[in-house]
């Protein structure tokens, strides 16, 4: 147990403020202090979500698989979140795609096995992202919401 | 739907001070040393009071390729602002006109007048933050100037200085990870005349102090800054609601366009709904707003309800190349390449249960890209979230803009109406 709780705490000094696509889900909890938000958690079937509602409005879910993976996250709130955070890993290949010539407005990235989805305007934005091949099985990305 | 907070108890407006900025305002005479897009002109220290003649109430506005040289669909104008109360006064060529934003944005680098700082009570100086949905954001200082639009006047209005130098840099709350539009290539702009349904840029979710505040506003020493509370009031403002008349709305009117596209395109922006003999509310239909300025765009029965009208968007941003089974780009992948052009359809839907069908085409945009062209009323790309109707939606299409709170002989916005 002591080896599990040096590992917690390690997380907590150095991963990025949120779970980032793709990690592990020890970092909610941190999550959770960072956003200073309230925590929630259902259990649905086949995946859970964990939810950080702000005062502000603002609310993060991480979709985590069976095997504790964070497969898909979605925001929804008055300003845009910083991507860099959600994206971790996928980051610069989200940034890449995006630059895309002549669009000002709303993105929709496809980029290999990531999806990434911004809009909205200013006082309500919406972004949803995850990742195609962990997906838990049979689920459709469709609950990334 | 979002909640209504009181307004702020503790640190009420009159709490926050004007300062002049670190140079002295006398020394600054807004004609020397400007660039191409600056002038001096005289605005009068004037009082504002019901006209017994209608003021000039039109601004020209045009469509093009920006200051950056390579959009498209850009709708720009001219403001003009000043230092409060005086005449002292410089010309904002190329500021894109946006309905999906309120608020006055400025580069720094375009501004040569010295404006002064709205400060806190702790004499801190308020820094604002913006981010859109590209995930792009801006940066800056909030300084107060006299904003001219037309024969209008809106006095005293909060405008944000986008990339001010000696302002602290960047916090990282206001960081998305996108681009910083702080140079006229990244923005396409000179600024940003923010004039959508809504009034403030953030409302009464920043106001309330002691609760959990968006990051939109800070208060910055020298080196730091920090999300803070500001009054509604000092917030960025929708200037249209400040001028003294023709202040519940406006109404945006572009020609039509053939599908090939044009070069250039002119067009008014028309201020006051039903105030004069140019903007009277007829032949159009009233579409409600919620309070975050969203309303309900149906297609093929699939509801989308966080929809909105939005000029500052240069497509039609819906749903999917999969669902539509028309491709994206080889070269853009962000906008739809049907072989050929397709119609569609969408029914919007508002809060007061008003519902109309809505017409547009999307064609190739790749082959309407390379005619060198900068309008199109047809191009569009995924957004599979919501409708974002951009300004393709705008031509040939008289669309009213309606402020939230400001009545109209079809009730109060915040509304759209086409």
């Amino acid at each position: 147990m002591r080896a599990v709780a040096a590992i917690v705490l390690l997380s907590l000094v150095t991963v990025p403020a949120w779970a980032a696509l793709g990690q592990a889900r020890d970092s909610v909890q941190s999550d959770q202090r960072l956003l200073q938000g309230r925590l929630s958690t259902v259990e649905a079937q086949g995946y859970t979500v964990h939810q950080i509602t702000r005062d502000d409005g603002g609310v993060v879910k991480e979709f985590v698989s069976p095997d504790g993976k964070v497969f898909g996250m979605a925001w929804q709130g008055p300003t845009m979140p910083n991507l860099a955070q959600l994206l971790g890993a996928h980051f610069a290949e989200f940034q890449q795609a995006a630059k895309s010539a002549h669009r000002r407005g709303p993105l929709a990235v496809h980029v290999g096995e990531l999806v990434v989805e911004t809009s909205g305007h200013l006082r309500s934005f919406r972004v949803r992202a995850y990742l195609i091949n962990m997906l838990p099985n049979n689920l459709s990305p469709e609950v990334v919401q | 739907m979002k909640r209504r907070l009181p307004r702020a108890r503790r640190s009420s407006w009159h709490a926050y001070v004007l300062l002049a900025a670190g140079i002295g305002l006398l020394a600054g005479t807004g004609c020397g040393a400007s660039s191409g897009s600056s002038s001096s002109s005289a605005s009068g220290g004037s009082t504002p009071s019901t006209p017994s003649t209608p003021v000039n109430n039109t601004q020209p506005i045009q469509v093009g390729a920006g200051p950056a040289g390579n959009d498209i669909n850009q709708l720009m104008t001219s403001i003009n602002i000043c230092v409060p109360g005086t005449s002292t006064c410089q010309t904002i060529s190329n500021v894109l006109v946006d309905t999906g934003s309120t608020g006055i944005r400025l580069l720094a680098s375009q501004v040569t007048l010295a404006l002064p700082q709205l400060n806190d009570a702790n004499n801190h100086s308020i820094g604002n933050c913006v981010a859109f949905a590209d995930t792009s954001y801006a940066w800056g200082p909030v300084r107060i100037a006299d904003i001219e639009i037309a024969g209008e006047l809106a006095s005293s209005v909060s405008v944000q200085l986008i990339g001010s130098t000696g302002f602290p840099a960047v916090p990282a709350a206001c960081n998305t990870g996108g681009s910083n539009n702080d140079t006229v290539q990244t923005l396409g702009a000179n600024g940003i005349l923010g004039i959508g349904v809504l009034r403030q840029d953030c409302g009464s979710a920043c106001a309330t102090s002691g609760s959990q505040l968006p990051p939109v506003y800070f208060s910055c020493t020298s080196t730091n800054c920090s999300v803070t509370a500001v009054p509604s009031q000092q917030q960025l403002q929708n200037p249209v609601a400040l001028f003294p008349q023709d202040n519940n709305g406006l109404l945006i009117a572009l020609p039509a366009l053939a599908a090939q596209g044009a070069s250039s395109l002119s067009g008014s922006l028309i201020f006051g709904i039903g105030t004069q003999t140019n903007n009277a509310l007829t032949g159009v239909q009233v579409y409600a707003t919620d309070s975050n300025g969203n309303f309900t765009a149906t297609f093929n029965g699939q509801a989308y309800s966080g929809s909105v009208v939005d000029s500052g968007s240069n497509g039609i941003f819906f749903l999917d190349a999969a669902t539509l089974g028309i491709p994206t780009c080889s070269a853009s992948p962000s906008f739809y390449c049907p072989a050929s052009g397709v119609a569609y359809s969408a029914i919007t839907t508002g809060a007061n249960g008003n519902s109309g069908t809505v017409a547009f085409s999307i064609a190739n945009a790749q082959s309407l890209f390379v005619t060198g062209n900068t309008a199109f009323n047809n191009v569009g790309g995924p957004n599979p979230g919501a409708f974002d109707f951009g300004l393709p939606f705008f031509y040939g299409r008289p669309v009213y803009v309606a402020i939230e709170g400001q009545s109209t002989s079809a009730g109060s916005g915040p509304y759209w109406a086409y």
